[in-house]
């Protein structure tokens, strides 16, 4: 495991004001005791009080301790010390180990030896795993058919009357479908409460995200007839996870991976972080993190490195979601993306993936020469003149970066727009 | 009516109310039988999402035409130099009027290295420069033709075209106070003759504020205006003539209210040198057009008020005449009577009458006076002031604020003394957002920022800027070279 570049760092701050304290403590002044490893970062911060803090951290995991009171993963001083480290102004390698450190990693590797041996030892036992799968289908089956009875009734009152409902009518019906099991579906029925007031196009968003909710319950009561991949996607969209365990032991596909771009988001509890992949076949995959809590997110691939590792991919259509099953070690930079395509081909390759996965609302798309405009949302148009508007895009930095001229860009087309996540500029990817 | 269109109507109204379209046929579709009304609104809403989907056009792009931005002839700033800027922009180790310092310092520095801001520090950079006037004059060249191009576009969509303006054509027509101001202070001529001219036409306050804006640069030629204005119906133009022929020592209503003080100035020799003063009779209406209080109606007169007005109004050379010697001659002899003092005071400095400022500061220390002096003469005296340990006037931190910069080693060592003293948080506090601005390398060699930092939070505050400040512009040299 190598040095983390300081963007790295700043990458991995739970938010603004940790980074912008941890920058206060980022100087020689506070800190004691030092020292790296492969693994390990350590250090000491004398703080208000009387004792310093201890600082561990893993830098593969990656995982923070600090013996401070925060409730920030990773606080201010794991930060402060990861951007000394990072600009080689302390913990050098070479120290011996300090104790709280070694204590921490040793304890860490206990706990992950335990829980290793905890699912080596459960016993497979088939007979309770079967009536647990059959709890889960009837418990799925009620709630699909119990949605498909309340999509009706939405129907028959007509959409005018279900703008007038509150919140909370829209957070009862996704509270019934977490109960049910389908998280997936609670959370899109969830957000249209929002929408339904909050979007122009309202009307035509609900309307047609009710007919693909409805074709979701027919395609689950129809899933017998589904090939092993669409049942696969069916379920990503419902909410019930394939185990990554089960997607562990099937054939890994080797490097090197080229990061095409990530993005991060937060509803408050749930941090995700969705990575684009292209694997030297030219397949993409996406790579998923989550954290909750104190936990503190995957460290970010920047775009436009080389990762060298295998991956594993989940069931479902292409681009199928994958895990690395290797560590993952730097395999250099790319100087570009590689080619793109025109607005055009991306709509096309939009429509046949609808036609494959009609469920999926996300397509990952490299353009290849379009210029940014600002106007309205903000535009992104191609060399023969076709132009998709953006969404969620940094405005000012894209029009920075490009100047005006073409570049090639790497974004996710969503319900026909392009949320840019990557740039090819001058022989260089950068983030916008 | 489209089938998408029908669809929509009967999925708003609901199917209880509107019954569900016809399938459409041309797309192939058979709906199953016997489906009830919901279920054949939400099969063909299914098919709606699909279709929309799947027949995605792209929008065209002839209202999107931009002009490219031109090629940036100069490379970029090397990178730690490009860190430092990033850092002042995104994490400012120091105060907001320091950091925009140091932003232009930058600048500065990379313009003469022949560098420029790396085009993704480009938009923090220029909503900076937004929010900070001061930094907007020190953009070019630094930015380069990236950042011209990016500040040419941000005008566009934000002023609909609209360019910027001649100001001087824009004060010139009649309108707001505020373009009168300009036009003053562009050309006070052609101000003039137009106050002149609209006169007639003004309201009194309007007379009045116009004529106050005469104040930032009053000109011998103003004064036949000020004159006249002295017999206008307004009392508040009046007043404000009055205020203004105050700072003229060469007009007409000056040697006006000379002849009415020196009456009034004796000299005697016993005990020893000083004056017998005599305070004015009643006004007659040719001093009261000059501006001294008409007596009241009922009540006694103030006379000692209408005799500051003569004092304020008059030459000061009245007093070194019947004294026979300098100001500090005249103030020697009026020693015991403060109050004229003050009254001189006041005259010296709108005036700015030096030799009349410096005996005054001999006699006390007076910020307000100390303003008139050139720098380093100020510096001398406010040496002196941080020295005395008397309470600080709140004026001292803007005289410090005034001076030019960077500051002489005596001043800097008697400010960081003062800061270090038990009533050192004022003084830190009035000068956090300019000391490390005016202090020159030499003086970090000062014990304040060599040992333990005081314990006001002030104090520490300010010395802690020093050092970040000149440690910044130290790395910032060294990025470029």
């Amino acid at each position: 495991m190598g040095g983390w570049s300081e963007a790295r760092v700043i990458e991995s701050a739970p938010d603004e004001s940790s980074l912008v304290a941890a920058r206060k403590l980022a100087r020689p002044g506070p800190w004691s005791e030092t020292g790296s490893n492969d693994v390990l970062v350590w250090g000491k911060c004398q703080g208000s009080g009387k004792t310093p803090y201890q600082v561990s951290i893993d830098i593969s995991a990656p995982a923070y301790r600090c013996s401070c009171p925060s409730r920030k993963f990773p606080c201010k001083h794991a930060l402060a010390l990861l951007l000394l480290w990072s600009r080689g102004e302390a913990a050098a390698t070479g120290a011996e180990t300090a104790d709280f450190a070694q204590d921490w990693a040793a304890q860490r590797a206990a706990r992950a030896t335990a829980r290793e041996q905890r699912s080596a030892d459960r016993t497979v036992d088939v007979a309770a795993q079967e009536k647990r799968l059959a709890g889960r289908l009837e418990l799925m089956d009620a709630g699909v058919s119990d949605f498909s009875r309340w999509l009706g009734d939405l129907m028959r009152t007509g959409l005018a009357s279900a703008r007038s409902q509150p919140y909370r009518w829209w957070d009862g019906v996704a509270a019934r479908l977490v109960d049910a099991q389908l998280p997936g579906l609670a959370d899109q029925v969830r957000s249209m409460g929002s929408a339904v007031h909050g979007r122009a196009d309202w009307a035509d968003h609900l309307l047609l995200c009710a007919g693909r909710w409805w074709a979701m319950t027919k395609a689950w009561e129809g899933r017998d007839r589904l090939s092993a991949d669409e049942l696969a996607d069916l379920r990503v969209a419902l909410g019930w996870p394939i185990p990554s365990a089960e997607v562990e032991g099937s054939e890994a596909m080797a490097g090197p991976w080229l990061a095409l771009g990530a993005h991060r988001s937060s509803d408050g509890r749930i941090q995700q972080q969705r990575t684009w992949f292209r694997g030297p076949d030219g397949g993409i995959v996406v790579v998923l993190d989550f954290a909750a809590g104190g936990e503190g997110l995957a460290a970010p691939q920047l775009a436009g490195t080389l990762v060298d590792s295998t991956v594993a991919r989940y069931p479902g259509s292409a681009p199928r979601r994958a895990l690395f099953t290797a560590p993952l070690l730097p395999g250099g930079t790319s100087p570009g993306l590689g080619t793109g395509c025109s607005v055009a081909e991306a709509l096309r390759q939009e429509s046949a993936a609808v036609a494959v996965s009609p469920w999926r609302e996300r397509h990952p798309v490299l353009l290849a020469g379009v210029r940014i405009h600002p106007d309205g949302p903000g535009w992104l148009i191609d060399a023969v003149g076709d132009a998709l508007p953006l969404i969620e895009a940094p405005m000012d930095s894209l029009l920075a970066l490009t100047g005006g001229h073409p570049v090639d860009l790497f974004g996710e087309l969503e319900d026909g727009h392009v949320r840019p996540l990557s740039l090819v500029i001058g022989g260089t990817v950068v983030v916008p | 009516m489209s089938w998408l269109t029908e669809l929509r109507t009967s999925a708003l109204l609901g199917t209880g109310r509107h019954p569900a379209p016809t399938p459409p046929v041309d797309l192939g579709v058979c709906p199953p039988d016997a489906v009830s009304p919901e279920a054949l609104l939400l099969d063909q809403a299914a098919l709606a999402d699909v279709a929309t989907r799947a027949a995605r056009v792209a929008g065209g792009s002839d209202h999107l035409m931009v002009r490219p931005a031109g090629a940036d002839d100069c490379p970029a700033a090397p990178p730690e130099a490009a860190r430092l800027l990033e850092l002042l922009l995104n994490q400012p180790p120091v105060g907001k009027e320091l950091r925009d310092h140091l932003v232009q310092e930058w600048l500065r520095t990379a313009a003469a290295a022949g560098r420029r801001v790396p085009h993704r520090l480009l938009p923090a950079l220029l909503a900076l420069a937004g929010s900070r006037p001061s930094l907007a004059g020190h953009l070019h060249p630094a930015i380069g033709a990236r950042g011209l191009w990016l500040q040419e576009l941000r005008r566009d969509t934000s002023l609909d075209g609209t360019g910027p303006e001649d100001p001087v054509a824009t004060a010139e027509r009649p309108g707001s106070a505020e373009d009168f101001e300009t036009l003053r202070r562009l050309d006070p001529a052609r101000a003039r003759e137009q106050l002149a001219a609209e006169w007639k036409s003004l309201t009194a306050r309007e007379r009045a504020a116009r004529l106050g804006a005469f104040a930032e640069n009053l000109q011998a030629d103003d004064e036949p205006l000020l004159e006249a204005a002295l017999d206008d119906r307004a009392k508040s133009v009046r007043e404000t003539a009055v205020e203004l022929l105050n700072h003229e020592p060469a007009s007409a209503r000056a040697a006006r209210m000379a002849a009415r003080l020196e009456p009034l100035l004796q000299v005697k020799r016993l005990p020893r040198k000083h004056f017998q003063i005599s305070l004015p009779g009643v006004p007659d209406d040719a001093a009261v057009r000059d501006g001294v209080p008409a007596d009241p109606r009922t009540g006694h007169p103030d006379r000692v008020a209408q005799f500051h007005v003569i004092i304020r109004g008059a030459p000061l050379e009245v007093w070194t005449r019947v004294a026979g010697g300098p100001p500090a001659t005249v103030l020697g002899m009026l020693r015991s009577d403060s109050r004229i003092i003050d009254s001189l005071a006041t005259t010296a400095g709108i005036r700015g009458d030096l030799p009349w400022i410096r005996a005054l500061l001999d006699l006390r220390e007076d910020a307000e006076l100390l303003g008139h002096l050139p720098g380093e003469e100020r510096e001398q005296h406010l040496v002196r002031l941080l020295k005395t340990g008397s309470t600080l006037p709140a004026t001292v931190f803007q005289l410090l604020h005034g001076l030019p910069r960077p500051w002489g080693g005596e001043l800097s060592t008697a400010v960081l003394d003062r800061i270090l003293t038990k009533d050192g948080g004022t003084l830190a506090a009035g000068t956090a957002s300019f000391l490390p601005l005016c202090l020159t390398p030499e003086t970090l060699k000062h014990r304040a920022l060599r040992h333990e930092p005081p314990d006001d939070d002030a104090c520490r505050r300010v010395l802690g800027d020093i050092t970040r400040y000149h440690s910044i512009r130290r790395s910032l040299t060294e990025a470029f070279r």
